[in-house]
């Protein structure tokens, strides 16, 4: 297998791992995390694909896959801290205010 | 040889991001999330992706994991309050047949279906390690300056909307 191969199939794995963090942890840091998972799956992805074909368009967009991750970080541990504060608790689980 | 390494390294990324989602203590799976991407940065550089690799490392690695973990040492949870939910067998029933359904998809879509889909699409070439850096710089402020300006506006956006989300507590 070629190099560009092997980043394609990791980056599937690990987007797949990511992606059971999301599902399977009910706290919402880890939560988090697995969403910086899926976004560098995401990048793994592009940049293989990018040696692949031989262009650099895929590398222009890691940079602003990376910047939106900045942007979701901030926005998403910003709201964490005022879910902590409102209800002094980070499990997704116990959030249960809207539940009939 | 080159490809041995990256094998390697692209199997520990993976194990580390297993081992990262079943910890319960947040400190040591922020500390195995930061070793992951620095990983990756490795992986980048070798698909010739230098720009990538640094970026990665500086950004991923340096800022926002370290928003991560401050914020963590912040709130500073008890490890008990951390729970897992239980996977009952018909969910690690889908897991599996997730994992094996990817990993045919991802062997089916190589090569040849990325170059029958974009025919022409090398355009800067030759990619060289020296040149990466120009030659995606030349790219991102020519055919995405637009995008570029405006993740620049986004990110503002961002930062502005963080604090005023972070500061509203104060008022209860």
């Amino acid at each position: 297998m070629s190099l560009p191969e092997l980043g394609l199939l990791f980056s599937v794995l690990l987007f797949l791992i990511g992606l059971f963090a999301v599902m399977f942890r009910s706290n919402i840091l880890f939560q988090m995390m697995g969403i910086e998972l899926l976004l560098n799956a995401a990048n793994l992805a592009f940049v293989s694909a990018s040696k692949m074909v031989g262009n650099l368009d895929g590398q222009v967009v890691v940079f602003f896959v990376m910047t939106i991750a900045a942007c979701e970080a901030a926005v998403g541990l910003a709201l964490v801290v005022a879910l902590y504060r409102e209800r002094s608790t980070t499990e997704t689980d116990d959030l249960t205010l809207l539940r009939g | 040889m080159t490809t041995f390494v990256f094998a390697f390294l692209g199997i520990l990324a993976l194990f580390l991001g297993v081992f990262l989602i079943t910890r319960r203590n947040p400190v040591a799976a922020a500390m195995l999330l930061i070793s992951d991407f620095v990983i990756l940065a490795v992986l980048y550089g070798l698909l010739d992706a230098h720009f990538a690799a640094a970026a990665q490392v500086i950004v991923y690695a340096g800022a926002i994991m370290v928003v991560f973990v401050f914020l963590i040492m912040m709130l500073n949870i008890p490890n008990e309050q951390i729970r897992f939910t239980r996977v009952t067998n018909i969910e690690w029933l889908l897991a599996f047949v997730g994992i094996v359904a990817a990993v045919i998809v991802a062997q089916a879509s190589s090569l040849g279906w990325l170059q029958t889909a974009f025919p022409n699409a090398a355009r800067i070439l030759p990619n060289a390690p020296s040149e990466n850096t120009r030659n995606v710089a030349a790219l991102m402020f020519t055919d995405y300056l637009w995008s570029f300006e405006l993740v620049g506006f986004l990110i503002i956006a961002a930062m502005i909307g963080a604090v005023v989300i972070a500061k509203q507590g104060r008022k209860h």
